[in-house]
């Protein structure tokens, strides 16, 4: 550690560069959230093998943790190019929708090929609806936020066409495998995001594209004279977030089968965002972090098991979240930082947080 | 976005211009501030006619003050929640909490008559609920530089889930001097055309009185577009004007309204429930791009807002009407944002 502290720095320095590392409130609020709820559950951090498969506590947070980190990575994606993709709460029940609507009519839904199909048509929901607002922003120039809440407003209608206000339920064994199932003991969602996530991990970081997504998201105008295809890369990335969104949904929705499209993905799209700044992506577009989401997904995760844990209702999950992302925003905010380091007026906005935090 | 239209003025063509000036003045340079409500005015006329050509008895018009009457009266809480997403949206920002914040206001009055609280207690509380909420997003962007969209999405969550620490289920208010308000108001005409005035209603327009002094005939009201303008309100500092301390006015006022919306709703269903307004401030943004408020800050007017939320209800009540079930309303409230925004866009392009 003290080989990166250079020379005639102080020792704070080091100390100071740590605490500035975007990543470093989510993992250390991580940590701790983990370690209380194993004090309280002794059984907490336990993992055990039973028929070849991994159970236990922990291995359910990962499991919870897929749906929210395949969202925040197309998220992160569309927040590195300065946009937002508000629809992707219903773009999940707009695929799931699909999904189960063609297996309900099917003949055989438990053959391979028609869940295969199946698969395949929800996801190409998904493309469609991330061209859609891929279109309305890189081709038309409108503003992301309003461009993706039209989707938003109008896609859970759409899914309950789609289900003709109904709530599908269908029984597929292999379709179903994909949210409760299991890979070589791992569970399913498991394998799907961690795949996923090294999939966009290698597009990204080891293709130009990061780059590009990075200098579109500082400065549009400027990496376009530079040659950088603006618009096609952000609609690619509009693209991206729909599939990922329309896998999210049938991963999520797969465990119980049945297309309810006025909750499926209900808000999800606010977690997906919580998940991304958690990571230590700002919103603002620019510098990204896919890392961090896996940090912010698994926080998430062990915020909403910590509340069942320390038996508190779960309905005071949104209390807690707030608490979370107000303390970490805020602890993560540089005009907190460059106050507390100009002497003067330190008790006032030393208290401030904690102020707010409360 | 677009500098020097801060402040809307006279109409345009008020000034003495030549023959030929004039008449460009008509057709060209027609003041292109107005035409997105404009849009909203026509749409607004279209579905009238619609309706009345489709939904007219030989015994009653379907456009009528009975219709008037219901759009506010069902949708007065709507309207002063979009009014207090003007500011905001008018300075750049947004406002993510008011939903919850609309359910906690609901919800901790039903709650405080229980305990016995006098009727002007609850609902000064009521409001400063909201004021609270507003203030702690404000706060949150302007000395910890946390994007809008977060500290209210921090706040929507705090909002939601003290709401449901204070009840998760459906709390009925029965307080006489509640349900007195709740019943009031004023009857005008006879039978099938009976229509109504009640509190909700005035308050709401009360709100939207003192929303456009606020917004249009003040130095507050100056400050709020020149933040919405861009440049990160350099250019308001310069003009001695305060961008900071509006800045965090705008999230305390649109929290107020939020709160004022709450005992709106509560007035509405005589009740507080910890899920209603999921969604509400998805709706109160809409009210406000379909008003003609571009989303960027700087342009729009409150008095496109209320004809915004007019647009919004009327989609209700036409698709009710029709007899379609009522998922088809968030159908049709996307199509209707896609055509505005798509128009807006237009509009943004035509004047660079």
């Amino acid at each position: 550690m003290s080989t990166t502290t250079t020379p005639g720095r102080r020792p704070g320095a080091l100390l100071r560069e740590v605490t500035q590392h975007g990543l470093v409130w989510p993992a250390l609020a991580l940590v701790l959230l983990l370690l209380a709820c194993g004090a309280k559950s002794p059984g907490f951090l336990d993992v055990a093998l039973r028929d070849g498969h991994l159970y236990g506590q922990l291995v359910d947070l990962f499991r919870n943790s897929a749906t929210p980190l395949l969202l925040a990575l197309g998220m992160c994606l569309v927040i590195a190019t300065g946009g937002i993709d508000l629809s992707v709460g219903a773009v999940m029940a707009m695929s799931l929708a699909v999904s189960l609507t063609y297996l309900d009519g099917a003949a055989d839904p438990s053959s391979p090929l028609t869940v295969a199909t199946a698969l395949v048509l929800g996801l190409g929901l998904g493309v469609l609806a991330g061209a859609f607002n891929g279109v309305m922003v890189a081709g038309l120039g409108i503003q992301p936020f309003i461009a993706t809440m039209i989707l938003m407003v109008a896609g859970r209608g759409i899914a309950m066409l789609i289900t003709e206000g109904q709530i599908t339920t269908v029984t597929s064994p292999p379709f179903k495998s994909l949210g409760s199932g299991f890979v070589l003991g791992i569970p399913t969602p498991v394998v799907i995001a961690a795949a996923v996530f090294v999939l966009v991990v290698l597009a990204v970081r080891r293709t130009a594209l990061g780059m590009f997504l990075e200098a579109i998201g500082t400065n549009g105008e400027a990496s376009r004279l530079a040659g950088v295809k603006a618009s096609s890369t952000t609609w690619t990335v509009y693209v991206i977030a729909g599939v990922l969104a329309g896998l999210a949904g049938i991963v999520y929705g797969a465990p119980t089968m049945a297309a309810d499209a006025n909750n499926i993905g209900l808000l999800k799209e606010l977690d997906a965002i919580m998940v991304v700044v958690l990571g230590g992506t700002r919103l603002d577009g620019g510098r990204f972090h896919l890392g961090g989401l896996v940090v912010g997904a698994l926080l998430l995760s062990a915020l909403e098991r910590a509340v069942i844990i320390f038996e508190l209702p779960s309905q005071t999950t949104p209390l807690f979240k707030a608490v979370v992302l107000i303390a970490v925003c805020v602890a993560a905010s540089p005009s907190l930082r460059s106050r507390l380091r100009t002497p003067r007026p330190p008790a006032r906005s030393a208290a401030r947080p904690a102020e707010v935090a409360a | 976005m677009s500098t020097g239209q801060l402040v809307p003025t006279a109409p345009p063509g008020a000034s003495p211009r030549t023959p030929v000036a004039r008449a460009r003045g008509l057709v060209g340079s027609f003041d292109r501030r107005f035409l997105p409500v404009l849009g909203t005015l026509l749409t607004l006329a279209l579905m009238l006619g619609v309706g009345q050509s489709r939904y007219s008895t030989d015994r009653a018009d379907f456009v009528s003050m009975k219709l008037l009457s219901n759009l506010l009266v069902d949708n007065s809480y709507l309207l002063v929640l979009a009014i207090g997403m003007t500011f905001v949206i008018l300075t750049g920002g947004i406002d993510l909490s008011v939903g919850a914040v609309v359910a906690l206001v609901g919800l901790v009055s039903a709650k405080l008559f229980t305990a016995g609280l006098p009727l002007p207690a609850v609902l000064v509380v009521g409001v400063l609920i909201g004021t609270t909420c507003g203030l702690l997003i404000g706060v949150m962007v302007q000395a910890f530089d946390i994007q809008p969209f977060i500290a209210s999405l921090a706040v929507m969550f705090l909002a939601r889930g003290l709401a449901n620490v204070v009840s998760t289920n459906s709390l009925a208010i029965d307080d006489p001097g509640f349900s007195a308000l709740a019943a009031w108001s004023l009857k005008f005409g006879e039978g099938r055309g009976l229509w109504r005035i009640n509190a909700s209603m005035l308050i709401a327009l009360g709100v939207l009185l003192v929303a456009v002094y606020v917004l249009h005939y003040t130095r507050f009201g100056r400050t709020v577009y020149g933040i919405g303008a861009g440049d990160r309100g350099a250019a308001v500092t310069l003009m001695g004007l305060r961008p900071a301390r509006t800045r965090v006015w705008v999230y305390v006022i649109s929290g107020t309204c939020a709160g004022i919306a709450g005992i709106l709703f509560a007035l509405y269903t005589k009740s507080g429930f910890n899920l209603t307004g999921i969604g509400m401030e998805l709706d109160a943004i809409a009210a406000v791009v379909i008003g003609g408020t571009l989303l960027s800050g700087g342009v729009g007017f409150v008095l496109g807002t209320g004809a915004g939320v007019l647009v919004y209800g009327l989609i209700q009540v036409l698709i009710a009407r029709e007899g379609l079930d009522s998922w088809w309303t968030r159908v049709f409230i996307g199509g209707v944002l896609l055509a505005f925004v798509v128009l807006q866009r237009l509009i943004t392009v035509r004047r660079r």
